[in-house]
């Protein structure tokens, strides 16, 4: 009798075993270990006074029917902060080349022998901020030069999530997701005391297609580079265009 | 826009001008090779604006008429100008020109009824160069030629003309 109880005991328990380890969502969807994780990265990215960054991307555009094509680009980017950067960028159609000294910004299209100067007095978080907002133009992984200022707020984000561990290239990495507004993304940061960005995955939730950019980041902190590779000094015959604001912003 | 490639067979024998010389005719051959295998893989070896000299260009030419018809894109920041980014500068083709989108629709259908009425050159016609009187603009980071209402995009050293991006 005995025996039988302890039986009934072991098998009560077995199926409530089930219902103890069931998956349910945790009341914060905003883990606060995965927010902190890219408050660290933001941190580290900060610190760094002189680097190396190189990307390889792969972009998306969705046609009329929603069918995908899907595109590439790369760039390589010289830093030094607080304001200082030259970034190489390369797609299929052009290659260009953004200087910025810390005073003016030049934007170089070295097949026209083109090139375009605005002045800028700012860090490489403003020079991030007013090219987008007054000219329209990008500057590539411009997260980088957010990540860690004010201008990279954490609270916005919706969820958060650690999503394991994964390499990326030979690099063990702590892999986290993320929703915020209408976009959905995750990022692989190098595990260890050296959490440095490598991968970036940004999905675009304001179409249902849900076009996708793939970033993959390499570094070099110990660069050879000179501060003479941030200043633009026009090559002979080389003209200058007008730069027209966005209309509607 | 196929009327617009008679200069195939001159173009060819271009094959190896240089990278300097930008408004030398297009080696369609050499295009040609490049757009399968090197389109976009660049690799991280030439970071100098030397790298694009003995690469050859690409040649969208025989791209069918519906990659033009872009309606979105992806988005490459998490943190900067959300709103500007997804979807709400809708003229002149579509989207936010993104660092790694150089590619400006020649034209929506609706901005070729609009624009062809009002342009001497046609939207999707190539020149080796713009007429005199032109100005290079910067627009969203890119350079275009201006020639009053008409508006020319290079494109591997040749220049199509597109609608007004803005």
């Amino acid at each position: 009798m005995k025996q039988r109880r302890l039986l009934l005991g072991l098998l009560a328990l077995w199926l409530a075993a089930p219902g103890a380890y069931a998956q349910t969502a945790p009341a914060n969807p905003v883990d606060p270990a995965s927010v902190q994780a890219l408050k660290d990265m933001g941190t580290h990215l900060q610190s760094l006074k002189r680097f190396r960054v190189s990307t390889e991307l792969s972009g998306e555009r969705v046609l009329a029917d929603g069918q995908k094509l899907t595109h590439s680009a790369s760039a390589t980017m010289d830093v030094a902060r607080p304001d200082r950067l030259r970034a190489t960028m390369r797609s299929p159609r052009s290659q260009r080349v953004l200087y910025f000294d810390g005073s003016n910004a030049t934007l170089y299209t070295p097949a026209l022998k083109v090139y375009s100067t605005v002045e800028l007095n700012d860090t490489l978080a403003g020079l991030v901020e007013k090219l987008e907002n007054r000219f329209g133009i990008e500057v590539p992984l411009s997260d980088l030069f957010v990540w860690g200022t004010p201008a990279a707020p954490l609270d916005k984000i919706e969820s958060a999530m650690n999503a394991g561990q994964d390499f990326v290239g030979d690099e063990l990495c702590d892999h986290y997701a993320f929703r915020q507004g209408k976009v959905d993304w995750q990022i692989w940061i190098s595990t260890g005391p050296k959490p440095l960005p490598r991968k970036v995955v940004i999905t675009n939730r304001a179409d249902e297609a849900r076009p996708q950019s793939v970033s993959l980041i390499d570094w070099n902190l110990n660069p050879g580079f000179n501060d003479a590779v941030f200043r633009f000094v026009p090559p002979q015959g080389a003209t200058q265009a007008q730069i027209v604001a966005p209309k509607t912003r | 826009m196929k009327h617009t490639f008679s200069t195939t067979h001159r173009a060819a024998l271009a094959l190896f001008v240089a990278a300097g010389l930008a408004l030398a005719p297009l080696a369609q051959a050499a295009g040609n090779r490049g757009g399968g295998g090197h389109g976009g893989g660049h690799g991280g070896g030439h970071a100098g604006a030397g790298g694009a000299r003995s690469k050859p260009q690409v040649n969208h030419s025989r791209a069918d008429v519906r990659t033009n018809n872009v309606r979105s894109t992806s988005v490459n920041n998490v943190n900067v100008n959300r709103n500007v980014n997804v979807n709400v500068d809708n003229h002149g083709g579509c989207c936010h020109n993104g660092w790694d989108n150089d590619y400006h629709p020649i034209a929506t259908a609706a901005a070729v009824t609009a624009t062809v009425a009002v342009t001497s050159a046609v939207i999707g016609s190539i020149v080796r160069v713009p007429p005199p009187g032109c100005v290079p603009v910067n627009y969203g980071g890119y350079i275009y030629q201006q020639c009053g209402s008409t508006w020319y995009q290079p494109q591997g050293g040749q220049y199509v003309v597109i609608a007004p991006p803005y």
